[in-house]
């Protein structure tokens, strides 16, 4: 099991080293921010997904480690003791001092009350910040330059993307040996019952600021890496729209798996970019993702690969192949129905439609432009659209789960002699 | 002497206005466990609500109307929602409203634009009570007072004086042996969790007109009154009152302190200190005033960490 998991993991990591020579400009510069969400989203998994608790304000350390490394840059200008690719140690340092005084008073509580307080500490930064203009420039914010260092001059975005590149894998790396640690080990424990762990004579709260600060560094580091992308920092990412972009990341990528984060983080940030010219409502359909994961696939992305990859060694692939087909068929109808709702909705909101039809009153609705056609807002024809579409992708809906309740009734008689022991017992 | 007058009666009817989100929220959690992070979600649905049906109903109908329709919304999510992933534990539940919090204002956005909207108190409310010193006090912070006291009231009496206060008490007590003898618990759950979402929608209906009336009035508000649950002791009606007036009244006065820790350090001789290090000590109470309360929490957690009428963790 573990030998299988090398081969698609160097596949990846060889993707990855080779990814500039393949991608535009453009698109390596996607690739640079989704390889720092990535990093960002598992470092706040630590937290949320192994620890099992709920950090609503994670924002603040990717935050302190992102100003950080604008003030190291600015200080060393890439040399003496901290070069330009090892800038991110700052954001590392900053933010694990951070997470340490911050976890201590976060982790006097569990639960809810971790929530809440984590979340209203990144508030008290961001009311803060503004008013602190040495630290934080102010509304302004503040800025540097990437200086040659080792004989890399950092110019270019591919250069920058390796020096993320490593620093990610790096980081992934350790992330994950500290899993194999007993000190992570332990962290598991505090998901299932901190409880019993005081009775085994742990100190809890000590366990708690270790994961916290450990989990905050690792996201100062992912902040040091943006200061080094973006060259600049400003309080707006200390905002609370940050912290909720990891939340809803992290669960959409599924929190149960070790990369599950990263590929939820990946994915959304590359969506993100690849859509942020096309609509609006962009963190809408991130926002109904999420609830929709929540509800009907709790393990999120990485636990559907991986619920995948059962069922297919239950029941073949060849059986799965039609009941996957009419799912996959069932989900792009209703998002098409979804999309197109919301965004004839968007236009038909917005302000610029508003003021021309006032200024047109008594001309009736103009038609709204929309994937290259003109659609009345009136018509019944419009809204026939969607309608058709969610009605077929309900029916098909249904049809996945006929599908999916005969194979499980084929693959029955197997194993109803163990299902009835088990009830009998 | 005026100025601390009216900066106390400004406090402490912002305070009330706290009380009237943060008691549904405390109800809520107290019942069913849940951290409804879409509490505030609902309180900016009845500013936008309330907005949306005045034309048609005018200011005094679109005040009752959106309580109403808020309250159905707030069914919703009970009963299609977070009834569904019940047995997935409270943890998944707090991210559901978290997800639910979120698309509320994106909806909003959508529908109402990224901006404050016009949503102002009507020309009959707008003038002045009575004189104080030299400032006028307007009526309509009286009547928010006002309507956050009748509320508080009549909550009161519906729990403790009737017969469905009873059911609920007991439904919140021991869910189980309630359901056993034969009350539909989950028709209380679903009820409570409509009744407070109307709480926090009328609250909006009410403040929102008052205040701006915009997509991140939400967070706002919401990160306060997580603060006053903190401070109160999750689950205690009594803790969220005191709290909620704690916090409004000293938001209030320190508004209108502009004093620094400079100052205090003065004291000792140390001013000329204080403002060579700069930042945080030379920074005047009043520019950060937003942060106090913050600060209140984290006091409150080092020194009575289950909140101020909170039971022992």
């Amino acid at each position: 099991m573990q030998s299988k998991l090398w081969i698609p993991l160097a596949v990846g990591v060889a993707l990855l080293v080779a990814l500039p020579a393949l991608l535009s400009q453009s698109l390596v510069n996607a690739a640079i921010q989704m390889l720092i969400a990535a990093l960002f989203a598992c470092a706040f998994n630590l937290v949320c997904g192994q620890a099992g608790m709920l950090s609503f304000g994670h924002a603040a350390y990717f935050g302190v480690g992102t100003f950080a490394t604008v003030h190291a840059m600015n200080a060393f200008n890439g040399a003496g003791l901290l070069p330009t690719p090892l800038m991110p140690l700052a954001g590392a340092v900053v933010g694990l001092l951070t997470g340490i005084a911050a976890g201590w008073f976060a982790t006097q509580r569990t639960g809810t009350y971790f929530a809440m307080i984590t979340l209203a500490l990144a508030e008290l930064m961001h009311a803060l910040a503004p008013h602190l203009k040495g630290v934080f420039g102010g509304e302004a914010g503040i800025s540097a330059m990437r200086m040659p260092a080792w004989g890399l001059g950092f110019g270019s975005s591919t250069e920058v993307y390796y020096l993320v590149l490593a620093w990610v894998l790096l980081s992934l790396a350790l992330l994950y040996l500290f899993t194999l640690t007993p000190v992570g080990r332990l962290t598991l424990g505090l998901r299932e019952n901190s409880q019993r762990l005081r009775f085994l004579g742990y100190d809890v709260h000590r366990l708690n600021v270790t994961v916290f600060a450990i989990s905050a560094m690792f996201a100062g580091i992912a902040g040091g890496l943006q200061a080094l992308n973006t060259e600049s920092a400003n309080y707006v990412l200390l905002e609370s729209h940050v912290s909720a972009a990891v939340v809803l990341n992290s669960y959409i990528g599924g929190v149960t798996v070790f990369l599950g984060p990263a590929l939820g983080a990946a994915l959304m940030t590359f969506f993100g970019y690849a859509v942020s010219d096309l609509t609006r409502s962009w963190l809408l359909y991130q926002g109904v993702l999420f609830v929709l994961v929540m509800m009907f696939m709790p393990t999120g992305l990485a636990g559907f690969i991986r619920w995948v990859g059962t069922a297919r060694r239950a029941h073949g692939t060849v059986a799965l192949l039609p009941m996957l087909c009419a799912g996959l068929l069932a989900g792009l109808l209703l998002t098409a129905g979804t999309v197109f709702t919301v965004e004839l909705l968007q236009r038909f909101f917005s302000q610029d439609y508003r003021a021309m039809a006032a200024l047109n009153a008594g001309a009736g609705w103009a038609p709204i432009a929309l994937f290259g056609r003109d659609w009345l807002p009136t018509a019944v024809a419009t809204w026939a659209v969607p309608l058709g579409l969610w009605a077929v992708g309900a029916a098909l809906v249904r049809a996945t789960a006929r599908l999916w309740h005969a194979l499980q009734e084929r693959a029955e008689p197997a194993e109803t002699p163990t299902a009835q022991q088990g009830s009998a017992l | 002497m005026e100025n601390l007058i009216v900066s106390l009666l400004n406090g402490v009817i912002y305070g009330l206005l706290l009380f009237m989100v943060s008691a549904g929220l405390t109800l809520i959690f107290g019942m069913m466990g849940v951290l409804n992070f879409a509490h505030a979600s609902f309180y900016m649905l009845g500013a936008y609500f309330a907005y949306a049906l005045q034309g048609s109903l005018g200011f005094w109908g679109a005040l009752l109307a959106s309580p109403i329709l808020v309250g159905l919304v707030g069914v919703v999510v009970e009963k299609y929602f977070l009834r569904r992933v019940h047995h997935h534990g409270h943890a998944h539940e707090l991210l559901l409203t978290f997800g639910l919090s979120f698309i509320i204002a994106e909806l909003i956005k959508l529908f109402f634009g990224n901006f404050p909207v016009d949503y102002r108190i009507p020309a009959s409310m707008d003038f002045a009570l009575f004189r104080l010193g030299d400032a006028n006090y307007p009526a309509y912070r009286i009547l928010m007072g006002s309507v956050a006291v009748v509320m508080f009231i009549l909550v009161y009496l519906l729990l403790t004086r009737t017969r469905v206060g009873i059911v609920v008490r007991s439904a919140i007590y021991k869910p189980r042996m309630a359901e056993a003898l034969g009350h539909n618990v989950p028709l209380v759950f679903m009820g409570v969790f409509g009744v407070g979402a109307a709480l926090a929608g009328l609250a909006g209906a009410v403040a929102g007109a008052f205040y701006t009336t915009n997509p991140n009035m939400a967070l706002e508000l919401g990160v306060m009154v997580f603060v006053v649950v903190v401070v109160g002791g999750l689950g205690s009606m009594g803790g969220a009152m005191l709290a909620s007036l704690l916090i409004g009244v000293i938001t209030s006065l320190s508004v209108g302190v502009d004093y620094s820790l400079a100052d205090i350090l003065a004291w000792f001789g140390a001013r000329a200190w204080a403002e060579q290090v700069g930042g945080l000590l030379t920074l005047k109470l009043s520019s950060i005033s937003a942060t106090i309360p913050f600060a209140l929490m984290l006091l409150i957690l080092m020194v009575r960490p289950s909140g101020l009428m909170g039971e022992k963790s």
